[in-house]
């Protein structure tokens, strides 16, 4: 009890004084506090963020090979970027793996969600969710050597299996048509566990109140997932889309382990193309250009989700 | 409870007539579907397991085994003695990246959180606005200059070059500020009455507080760092200094064509501590992901 009475003399004394002209103190004293606490983060985010991204700007008017000093080019990276036909048909392959695999991924993970969202024994959804979501967790450049095996034309088991149910094998890694197929089931593998458990918040966010007052109403099983679930769970699915988007916009392990981008460039990335051009030829100005259109673009698919949002995504 | 009891009654009397030829049709489909994609997830998993302990010359025989039908742990063992490829060492490097950028993060983040959270100075919001907008940059625009400043301050083909920009994030500024919001104004105002300083309101009585934060973000930093593949393969050049996930890539060209179940064996090495430690935290990670929606 006397430790107390200490406490409540001491609390006391602290407020008189910060009464008695002390606040202008201890406001200075909070502003010191603040600098010092974000200091280690401000100092590294400017040094490997911010700085980054002002010099990327910079570094597209240039040329520069890391040889030599940087040299001022002017707009004539901007000028190549329009006649790189090879950009174009990177783009193009990662714009058909993203629509393919943000779809696909989508509309597993809602099912998948649903699916594990009903009752049944603890036991079982413990097996099911460690099953659906395992691979999430693995890493994809190790995982693509195994799905390189996996999908190989000679010897696959893929093909193997194919063959047993009387299908022709495929040449999934080898031919330009499938190879982009191969990098989207792959990547749909890896990530659909991923969205369910996304989704699988989105559902359970969903008051059950809703749904029993339907019921008394008399409303069947369809009725309640097109009625309640589906407009409930917009919001959850439109993050769900704008992350997958952009996360799928900018592959790289996948295809670069997978198939090498090939055959040709039958399968390689934007993000290959501006590894390729950066590091492999050392272009710094031109990969940074190349860079800056994919965040322009990016960016841009933002926004209009964002704008197409208010037709499709129900807030309440 | 009077309303418990009268639900389980109101649904009592529905289920019957509710449970038409349709409702079954609809249930076999889903659990079809369930059972399916659980056992395409984990399909190419148990062919590696069981893959990876068959005799080597019989890695590439078909049909291929989903259970082990031989038990080849030498395999294994091959691969961690193996004199051509320092597997231990590959694995000390990843943990070591792992486990310094993961405590290097939640520091830093923790630190920079509270302060934008709960402390007044002036300039605060201008700066959490600049990192907010910077998250949205994707790393692509950023890699090319990083590789620079790397290689200006003498860092390439050092684990310093994977650490030192890793060690903080916008994205766990952002996440660890949202909890230190959550808690309530009257507990710094308490601390500060009775003359805690900043730093130990931070430290003792704020931070404890903040527990499922901190363990998500770290949990994924952790993750993000074991799995990185696309760093390692533009900062690091000799042998004995690469991670894992790269060191497996170029060991599968070294010796894949060659020895498949030494490969997998590998690989298994490597999601072996990833698997541990999803089957004793499998609710807790998955609560950080819904929570953060953030991507191992």
């Amino acid at each position: 009890m006397a430790q107390t009475s200490v406490d409540r003399a001491r609390r006391t004394a602290i407020i008189g004084r910060s009464l008695a002209g002390g606040a202008m103190r201890t406001w200075v004293q909070e502003a010191i506090a603040g600098y010092l606490f974000v200091t280690p983060a401000v100092l590294l985010l400017t040094i490997f963020l911010i700085i980054p991204i002002l010099a990327s700007v910079v570094l597209v008017f240039t040329e520069y090979s890391l040889l030599t000093p940087p040299r001022w080019i002017g707009l004539e990276n901007l000028q190549r970027l329009l006649g790189d036909k090879r950009m174009f048909i990177c783009y193009r392959n990662s714009l058909y793996i993203t629509f393919g695999a943000t779809a696909l991924n989508n509309i597993l993970g809602l099912l998948l969600a649903m699916g594990v969202n009903r009752k049944m024994p603890g036991i079982l959804r413990y097996i099911l969710r460690t099953a659906l979501f395992f691979p999430v967790l693995t890493t994809t450049a190790s995982l693509a050597v195994v799905w390189r095996f996996i999908l190989t034309q000679d010897r696959g088991i893929l093909n193997y299996l194919l063959q047993q149910i009387g299908l022709e094998p495929v040449p999934w890694l080898s031919s330009a048509r499938w190879a982009i197929p191969s990098v989207i089931l792959y990547d749909v593998w890896k990530s659909c566990g991923y969205l369910m458990v996304l989704y699988l918040a989105g559902l359970q966010g969903i008051p059950d109140v809703l749904y029993e007052a339907a019921k008394i109403d008399g409303a069947n099983r369809w009725q309640l997932t097109r009625y309640i679930t589906l407009p409930l769970i917009t919001p959850t699915a439109f993050f769900c889309i704008v992350i997958s988007l952009i996360g799928a916009f900018q592959i790289f392990d996948n295809a670069y382990v997978l198939t090498e981008g090939g055959p040709g460039d039958a399968s390689r990335t934007i993000a290959m193309y501006i590894y390729e051009m950066a590091f492999k030829r050392y272009e710094m100005g031109y990969a940074s250009a190349v860079a800056l259109s994919l965040f322009v673009i990016l960016v841009g698919l933002t926004l209009f989700q964002i704008w197409a949002s208010r037709k499709w995504v129900h807030y309440e | 409870m009077a309303i418990v009891g009268a639900k389980g009654w109101t649904t009592r009397i529905r289920k019957f007539p509710a449970r038409s030829a349709s409702f079954y049709v609809g249930e076999t489909i889903i659990w079809i579907l369930l059972i399916a994609m659980a056992i395409i997830e984990v399909a190419p998993i148990m062919w590696m397991f069981s893959t990876s302990l068959r005799n080597p010359s019989e890695s590439f025989e078909l049909p291929p085994d989903f259970l082990p039908t031989s038990w080849r742990w030498d395999n294994y063992l091959a691969v961690i003695k193996s004199e051509k490829i320092n597997f231990p060492l590959f694995f000390w490097n990843s943990l070591k990246i792992a486990l310094i950028v993961m405590g290097a993060q939640l520091l830093t983040c923790s630190l920079a959180a509270f302060a934008f959270a709960r402390l007044r100075f002036p300039g605060r919001d201008a700066l959490f606005f600049l990192f907010l907008a910077s998250m949205m940059v994707p790393s692509q625009v950023t890699t090319v200059p990083i590789f620079i400043i790397i290689r200006i301050l003498h860092l390439m083909d050092t684990h310093w070059a994977l650490i030192l920009p890793s060690m903080t994030s916008a994205f766990g500024v952002f996440l660890l500020r949202q909890f230190f919001m959550t808690l309530p104004e009257e507990l710094m105002d308490a601390a500060k009455i009775d003359g805690a300083g900043f730093f130990r309101i931070y430290w003792r009585i704020m931070l404890p507080l903040v527990g499922p934060g901190l363990s998500a973000l770290g949990v994924f930093t952790f993750l993000w760092s074991w799995n990185n593949f696309y760093g390692p393969l533009l900062f690091l050049r000799s042998w004995d200094k690469l991670t894992f996930p790269l060191a497996l890539v170029t060991l599968q060209g070294y010796m894949g064509m060659g020895n498949r179940a030494h490969v997998l064996a590998g690989i298994m090495m490597s999601i072996f501590p990833v698997l541990v430690f999803f089957l004793l935290a499998q609710r807790f990670v998955i609560r950080g992901i819904a929570l953060t929606g953030l991507k191992a």
